[in-house]
């Protein structure tokens, strides 16, 4: 997938103009958040379950490097092969590596945010493996090279004319049709040889469970089961921070992930799997490989700030809380994560070098913090990283302030310095302000400040300063200075 | 070079800052731990069918069979593939198959793995197993995968019919998870199954049946 976004704006105003998008918008993330809100009813104390789910991600972080050693430990006994990526290349290139050494022409790929991350399906078309997705809504996006709208409809926005032609054009469909279901028959048709005749297939995880050794994955389609039962050999990646303690602490975040995301009580399918089959037992991988990736994470977890990006469960419940999001949905965050999820993320992940409007996408409204059963304070950390970018941190690939602000604010300073500059100042704006002010608003000030007007205004500025009124509202008010 | 990726890894998380444990509020029993038996079937039959479900209650096992063959009759089923776990086993459909005129399968009839896959992808119509467990929190069916309940025969064919012991019914998934690792036991896979397979994942549209089963019938025994 192609890293985008440093194009944020240019998308943001494209979505935006995008009827249909917008109609979608309208529709997708209330829906959502209606049902999430509904399916929490059913716990016995909805407040309570929401700040367990926080307190096992909590947890996990707080005693992480102990946790993956457990894992691990559990995960080798029984039988499962463990590798650490350092970064997505060493993921890379370990996966392809295995899919040459086992001869294999093809994989095929569950539903997940990682092996996007790592631009997994590009490294092994290099290596001359075809990787398939085999989520219907990833599947589409995969043909059309599109990043996903939204994490739990990738495609949903596609019209169905679309989809048809590149069914078409790739063979997938023989007779032309836009009935949804009917599309929905072709790529399972498509997608079920492959299955049949896999050798090797790779999903994500959910969660994995230290006590254990197990790795959860969660799904609606039956593409993930198929990827662990049907192929002889299993490569499942998680990102370093999936960990939990037991297995009771991931039954509970199962609980919390599949209402957040869907409103389900459940995801049609919930697998947990402990090592590779066992003998006798006809079908499963006969060896299961699990990457640990680290890809950056170890250093942001060096910072408090930035580790609570880790919390995430990819639940996508942020996305439909986001007023951002709900006007230009998930193309402007330009890769594997969009909403505040992504913003959240992608910097901790990318550096700041690509992501100066996408860490400024945001009101500061908090609705995305109030319902994270992860517990992340996104606003907060936005915050942090427009402190780092301007101070041009080195670890995030800070860009330092524009110099016309960084000029901006060191006048600002010097005019706040004296009161005579101030009120030069202050009395120079106000005048300015009057060629600009159209009836009660205030919509610019010439050649200053042009970006930040150009989606605000200001009221109108008062012909007198406060500190210049005072005499008079002393003298009314009987106040001595 | 993969033990150096580990321990720098692991190096970088253990000299991070410590942070301190959070503490967990208590969350107050799950309100279907007060359910009584008959309740609890009623809540799994109430929560599968919010996800596409069905589940019949049979009070004995010739009131099963005859709704199991109504069942593959309804779906036009000439083979189906049964699972030989301990709930279906006593059962032994394959003579009461040639009965009713519907041919069992067995996995155990596959001497290789291709022969086993092409069957159960492409030659039979329906998938039979039993289920460890019942949830009735969710309408959820808990299957532990071994020699005896393979993997795909809940998944490929496009219909999935399970039996349950009405005694297999509980009410969350802990004890029924417990159990099933309790011992130091690693089963190599368990699947929760709620509903058929399905997507909205074209225009918002709900489709059944996107890879796995499009049906998915749940008879209960007792």
């Amino acid at each position: 997938m192609k890293v985008s976004t440093a194009r944020f704006r240019q998308t943001a105003l494209a979505e935006l103009a995008n009827a249909r998008t917008q109609k979608f918008l309208q529709i997708l993330p209330l829906r959502l958040s209606a049902r999430r809100q509904e399916a929490y009813g059913s716990f016995s104390d909805p407040e309570a379950a929401h700040r367990l789910g926080q307190a096992i991600r909590g947890e996990a972080l707080a005693r992480l490097p102990e946790l993956l050693e457990q894992f691990e430990r559990n995960a080798q006994a029984n039988g499962a092969k463990v590798f650490w990526a350092a970064d997505s290349r060493a993921a890379n290139g370990y996966i392809a590596d295995l899919a040459r050494a086992k001869g294999v022409r093809y994989v095929t790929k569950g539903k997940s945010m990682i092996t996007e991350e790592l631009g997994l399906n590009e490294h092994l078309a290099g290596c001359g493996i075809s990787a398939w997705e085999t989520d219907l809504g990833e599947f589409i996006a995969q043909l059309l090279e599109k990043p996903p709208f939204h994490i739990v409809g990738p495609a949903i926005n596609i019209p169905v004319e679309q989809i048809r032609d590149i069914f078409l054009a790739k063979g997938i469909l023989d007779q032309p049709t836009t009935d949804p279901v009917a599309l929905g028959k072709a790529a399972r048709r498509f997608l079920r040889d492959k299955f049949r005749d896999l050798q090797m297939g790779i999903t994500g995880v959910n969660i994995a469970v230290a006590e254990t050794g197990t790795v959860v994955n969660v799904e609606n389609e039956g593409n993930i089961r198929f990827n662990k039962s049907a192929p002889r050999t299993l490569v499942c990646v998680m990102s370093l921070e999936k960990v939990v303690p037991t297995l009771a602490d991931a039954l509970h975040l199962l609980r919390v992930l599949c209402r957040s995301a869907t409103g389900q009580a459940a995801g049609a399918y919930i697998s947990l799997d402990s090592g590779p089959r066992k003998n006798g037992e006809n079908d499963g991988p006969e060896e299961m490989h699990i990457v640990i990736l680290d890809n950056g994470r170890s250093a942001i977890y060096a910072n408090r700030h930035t580790r609570e990006a880790l919390r995430c469960i990819r639940c996508g419940a942020c996305l439909n809380a986001c007023p951002v999001y709900g006007k230009v949905g998930g193309y402007p965050y330009g890769w594997a994560y969009s909403g505040p999820m992504g913003q959240v993320l992608t910097p901790a992940l990318r550096g700041l070098a690509d992501a100066g409007d996408l860490i400024r996408a945001c009101t500061l409204c908090h609705r995305c913090k109030s319902i994270c059963p992860a517990g992340i304070d996104h606003p907060g950390l936005l915050l942090h990283y427009r402190y780092k970018d301007v101070q041009a941190d080195p670890l995030l690939a800070g860009r330092g302030a524009d110099p016309k602000e960084r000029l901006a604010h060191r006048l600002f300073a010097l005019a706040g310095s004296r009161y005579a500059y101030w009120r030069l100042f202050s009395r120079t704006l106000r005048l300015a302000g009057r060629f600009f002010t159209r009836g009660e608003m205030l919509h610019g000030l010439g050649p200053l400040g042009r970006g930040w007007f150009q989606s605000r205004d200001l009221p109108a500025l008062p012909k007198k300063s406060f500190h210049e009124r005072w005499p008079e509202i002393a003298a009314k008010h009987d106040h001595r200075l | 070079m993969e033990t150096n990726a580990r321990e720098a890894i692991l190096d970088r998380l253990k000299s991070a800052h410590p942070a301190s444990v959070p503490p967990r509020p208590s969350l107050p029993p799950a309100r279907e731990l007060a359910l009584d038996a008959g309740e609890c079937v009623a809540r799994f039959q109430e929560q599968l069918a919010a996800q596409g479900g069905v589940a019949f209650q049979m009070a004995d096992e010739a009131a099963l069979l005859a709704r199991l063959e109504e069942i593959l009759r309804q779906e036009a089923v000439t083979r189906a593939m049964a699972a030989e776990d301990a709930v279906l086993a006593p059962l032994d459909l394959s003579p009461w198959g040639n009965r009713v005129g519907v041919e069992i399968v067995s996995p155990a009839a596959f001497n290789d793995r291709d022969g086993y896959t092409r069957a159960v992808f492409d030659q039979v119509q329906a998938g039979i197993t039993g289920a460890d467990y019942a949830v009735a929190e969710s309408g959820t069916l808990v299957l532990v995968h071994d020699a005896r309940q393979p993997r795909l025969i809940s998944l490929a064919p496009l219909v999935h019919i399970a039996v349950v012991p009405l005694a297999r019914v509980v009410p969350t998934y802990e004890a029924a998870i417990a159990s099933l690792f309790d011992g130091g036991r690693r089963p190599s896979q368990v699947t929760l199954i709620t509903g058929p397979s399905m997507t909205a994942d074209i225009q918002a549209t709900p489709f059944r049946g996107m890879h796995g089963p499009q049906k998915l019938y749940v008879l209960l025994l007792g």
